[in-house]
């Protein structure tokens, strides 16, 4: 499904900075992958090459088969909208919108119109859980409800991955297990999800375990 | 797949969306623009209250006034005489004219002769009965002195209602002293049609006044014409050949402006004045649009980053930008343009005139600020299509 070959990023400032040394890495349907490592290693940037968010400076990288390394921003635009779904550490939930309207941007600029796009942004509120916090302000919601709304958005669009961002970063331990559950229950089914994290019982989860260090990508064994 | 689009009414309900719902940043985004729209709602508003203030209060009697004056006061005084008022009062549109002579400086009036008593010093001017049906003041006691034998100097004075109070007159029959001579008084009055100087002077016969001519003295000799509604600029044109055939340049004849040149000049100073402090505070509108969403584009950089990374291409979030400030100028120039109006009627009304407001004004307002919210909306604009999607995973 995501195919990355012979992969590197440098950033050029003056004297060059290897954030990512070359890289293979594939993610098949299905797979729940955990990326760990120190700040600074790097697996930000690994995740922002997976998620279409940055280009390789060299190496190839393929979403569903097609070269996403030669697209146009705007097309690779459209892949992250209608493929990937993202959750961050910080939400990025807007305020003065519902939880409604912020499920609802998540798929303003794909396929669907107004009316399907409201229908299925309560399909997916109520999916989570999150029904009677539907119109609430996200400035007046725990950070777990915050999260599950940040979920909601992401995969409302019915995406094929999803890529989290330190998901759990902000949230208590009863908040972490509940937004745990529910990446466990979308990968159950048969979403993709790949977790950025330096959290080891979020890591755990995963049923892949990538670690990243000095720019250098090992993935580790996860015992059965 | 499809490529990520940003359908109209997505664009529009997203404008609205972040402009309504942030209504303390909109408010100070747009206050620029709602103080343009009610400056230039509120000036032209009042200027045309204004003009048709002036218009309906102009003074109708005085636009059927003009005066005519030698342009050295050691012209030969035959000017103003017999033949050449009756040259004057052939020209058609004259209704009547005479000739006046103010006599230099103040005289002693008293009410006797005996030394003490109350005593004022005031103007005295000369009037003919035609100078004095011109000037037709208001009587409240007496008569006028017209109807006399020609060519004799009576002894009679006509006095203004606040003279005659301080002089402690209250009727008309009897005597005033000017110098040792004494005069009767036949007329009281109030008020006065034309020549308003007339109000503070004492009016006799002009040839009475010429015998209380001082050698030496800068006595000021004219003749007021009163025409028909209209005819003033036409008189004042021909009254000078007419009175002086052989050296009418001697002459110069004082008309009121015409009514509706002094309008058409008063329409066009307050507009060009309301149209600068309007395009002044646009500016000012516009740019504080610009600058308070250029540095709101740093606080945005994050929801700019989510909409890029849930698809967004650089060009939907550039045209949301301008849909924003687009919309922040139309909504500030409406707000604005509402409270010029109220502006224009409350002031109208606290100073009982007639608002008159044309509502085109308030349109042309809000369809300007939004114009210029739009222009604004370029610089924030373009300094988000810098923003990569990165940005929304910036912890």
């Amino acid at each position: 499904m995501l195919e990355l070959r012979a992969a590197t990023k440098t950033y050029d400032d003056g004297h060059p900075v290897h954030a990512l040394r070359e890289t293979s890495l594939t993610v098949e349907e299905g797979d729940y992958v955990a990326i760990t490592g120190a700040s600074g290693s790097g697996k930000s940037t690994l995740l922002n090459l997976l998620g279409l968010l940055d280009v390789p400076t060299t190496g190839s990288y393929r979403v569903l088969g097609l070269p996403a390394h030669e697209l146009a921003e705007s097309h690779r635009g459209a892949v992250r909208g209608q493929v990937f779904g993202f959750i961050f550490q910080n939400f990025h939930l807007l305020n003065g919108r519902s939880a409604l309207e912020n499920v609802e941007l998540g798929m303003l600029y794909g396929p669907y119109n107004r009316r399907e796009r409201r229908r299925r942004a309560w399909e997916t509120v109520e999916r989570l859980g999150l029904a009677h916090r539907a119109l609430a302000d996200p400035r007046r919601m725990s950070g777990g409800e915050r999260q599950r709304v940040a979920v909601a958005r992401a995969v409302a669009g019915r995406p094929r991955v999803l890529f989290c961002d330190e998901p759990t970063g902000n949230l208590d331990s009863a908040n972490t297990a509940t937004v745990l559950d529910t990446l466990r229950g979308l990968n159950e089914e048969g979403l993709t999800v790949v977790v950025v994290t330096h959290d080891p019982g979020v890591a755990a989860e995963g049923r892949r375990r990538i670690e990243v260090s000095d720019g250098t990508v090992t993935e580790v064994e996860v015992p059965a | 797949m499809s490529p990520s689009r940003f359908r109209g009414v997505d664009f529009l309900h997203e404008s609205m969306i972040a402009v309504v719902r942030h209504p303390g940043r909109s408010l100070l985004t747009a206050v620029g623009t709602v103080l343009s729209a009610a400056a230039f709602v509120c000036t032209l508003g009042l200027s045309s209250t204004l003009d048709h203030q002036v218009s309906s209060s102009f003074d109708v009697r005085r636009a059927t006034e003009v005066l005519v004056r030698p342009e050295q006061a050691s012209l030969d005084p035959a000017w103003q005489d017999g033949t050449a008022l009756a040259r004057l009062t052939g020209l058609h549109g004259v209704v009547a004219a005479g000739a006046r002579l103010s006599l230099d400086g103040d005289r002693t009036v008293q009410r006797s002769s005996r030394a003490g008593d109350t005593e004022i010093r005031t103007r005295i001017i000369g009037a003919d009965s035609g100078a004095l049906r011109v000037m037709s003041p208001s009587l409240t006691a007496g008569r006028y002195f017209d109807g006399f034998i020609p060519g004799q100097a009576e002894r009679v004075v006509m006095l203004p209602r606040s003279l005659a109070r301080e002089l402690g007159i209250t009727r008309t029959q009897v005597a005033v002293f000017i110098g040792a001579e004494s005069y009767t008084v036949i007329g009281i009055y109030d008020d006065v049609a034309r020549r308003p100087e007339a109000l503070q002077a004492i009016l006799m016969p002009l040839l009475s006044a010429e015998e209380l001519r001082q050698p030496g003295g800068e006595d000021t000799r004219d003749v007021v014409i009163e025409t028909q509604p209209g005819a003033a600029q036409l008189i004042g044109g021909q009254a000078a050949l007419a009175m002086l055939p052989t050296e009418p340049q001697a002459l110069r004849a004082v008309a009121p402006p015409d009514p509706r040149l002094l309008r058409q000049e008063i329409e066009g100073n307050v507009a060009r004045s309301s149209l600068l402090i309007s395009v002044i505070a646009l500016v000012i509108g516009a740019v504080s649009i610009a600058n308070a969403t250029t540095a709101g584009i740093a606080a945005r950089t994050q929801e700019i980053g989510l909409r890029r990374a849930v698809g967004a291409r650089r060009r939907h979030v550039f045209v949301q930008l301008l849909g924003e400030t687009t919309t922040l100028g139309l909504l500030g120039g409406v707000l604005g343009a509402f409270l010029g109006v109220c502006l224009t009627l409350g002031i109208s009304l606290a100073n009982r005139w007639v608002p008159v407001i044309d509502l085109r004004t308030a349109l042309l307002a809000s369809g300007i600020c939004a114009g210029a919210g739009l222009l604004a909306g370029f610089v924030p604009a373009i300094r988000a299509l810098r923003i990569q999607p990165v940005a929304a995973l910036q912890r």
